[in-house]
């Protein structure tokens, strides 16, 4: 970013934070695409993903007089919108425990070598947990403390959950070394 | 040098430079002598990338119009508790206020009463808009913003009220807070449409 773009950036920020509806939608507009893909790659459905985006926005508005500056301002927002993706996973599962979080057994066709599955249908066919694990991990850059945090478990479990998802990943995508 | 292969665990340690992985030392030394775990590894970064390029997913609706009524919403639930008033209660007050109101001559009317008539007017036209049920219609972009505007001077004017003792002071806030009101009814009015069905 230039100088005056961050400029500008501050002046909406700062006007955002006086509750100013043109910068809250100058916010929305440049971080809701963002805040919706963490979502979808989280979230099971666009129609739960399209929840999180608008939870997410409608928190910022509420709370970002107490947003205090310090970090980035997309560092805040994903905070926000991680936490509102957790808490969705954590009230669907909730409706879907058997469904989801049961141990995902390829079917014979799957299984067998030299069929690849491609990333998306991997990445779907992860548990809702492993796959919220490696999206905030690897692609979004959270620690596993923060990843921890976030999901009310411990380091430990986050890293199995990053470990177990790679596992199957490896697999799914025909990863496997041969040597 | 460990003797088998290295964990998914071990590996994503190596890959993510975490030394509070017990036997990391072991599992860095390991990749650099074996092929297998190199490979591996490889594929790890390799996957990880692949990750982090897949094509970034968009909504396909535009939710602020959504937040903003939310907003909105929640702002005058706010409101309406600023003057005392919480959804059941409004028409209860309202009837004895206008009964309230046939009985005294206006120009009879000292600071306490002028407020509680400014007072009764700013519930009555909460009740008109509360009547006309916002939440049901669309405001356009221009008029959602003139709406925030003049429900964020009110929420200015009830703080200074809430602050406010002395009666004369009072009654010019409430005043405002009648001619805010009345903005705020008259944008929702005519520039609303139904929500479309
Ligand atoms: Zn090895």
């Amino acid at each position: 970013m230039d100088a005056t773009a961050m400029q500008d950036a501050e002046t909406v920020i700062t006007k955002a934070r006086l509750g100013d509806p043109v910068a809250l939608e100058a916010l929305y507009r440049a971080y809701s695409g963002p805040v919706y893909n963490l979502a979808r790659r989280i979230c099971r459905t666009t129609e739960d993903a399209e929840d999180v985006l608008q939870e997410t926005f409608f928190e910022v508005c509420r709370s970002i007089r107490n947003y205090r500056g310090d970090g980035s301002i997309w560092g805040w927002i994903r905070s926000v919108a991680s936490s509102k993706a957790l808490m969705r996973l954590r009230r669907n599962r909730y409706r879907e425990t058997d469904e989801l979080d049961a141990e995902y057994v390829p079917s014979a066709k799957e299984a067998s070598p030299g069929l690849r599955m491609d990333l998306e249908a991997a990445m779907d066919r992860l548990t809702v947990t492993a796959r919220a694990v490696v999206w905030l991990h690897d692609v979004e850059g959270y620690t596993h403390d923060e990843i921890a945090e976030q999901m009310g478990r411990t380091v430990s479990f986050s890293k199995s959950q990053l470990a177990r998802a790679h596992s199957r990943l490896r697999v799914w995508l025909g990863d496997e070394a041969t040597v | 040098m460990t003797t088998s292969h290295l964990t998914m665990e071990q590996l994503l340690a190596v890959r993510d430079g975490d030394r509070s992985e017990p036997a990391y030392a072991d599992a860095h030394q390991h990749v650099g002598e074996c092929d297998g775990c190199r490979l591996e590894l490889d594929r790890l970064h390799q996957r990880t990338a692949r990750l982090r390029a897949l094509p970034r997913m968009t909504p396909a609706r535009n939710q602020f119009p959504a937040v903003r009524t939310r907003v909105v919403a929640e702002r005058r639930q706010r409101r309406l508790r600023a003057v005392g008033i919480g959804g059941l209660a409004i028409a209860a007050s309202l009837a004895l206020v206008v009964m309230g109101r046939d009985l005294v001559q206006p120009n009879r009317l000292d600071a306490e009463q002028q407020i509680a008539t400014a007072k009764s007017e700013s519930q009555q036209l909460e009740q008109k808009l509360h009547d006309w049920d916002p939440q049901s219609r669309v405001l356009n972009s221009r008029a959602a913003v003139m709406v925030m505007e003049i429900e964020d001077r009110i929420a200015d004017l009830d703080v200074r009220l809430a602050q406010t003792q002395e009666s004369d002071r009072q009654l010019v806030l409430w005043q405002q807070r009648v001619g805010l009101m009345n903005t705020l009814v008259e944008v929702h009015l005519t520039r609303a449409s139904n929500v479309g069905f």
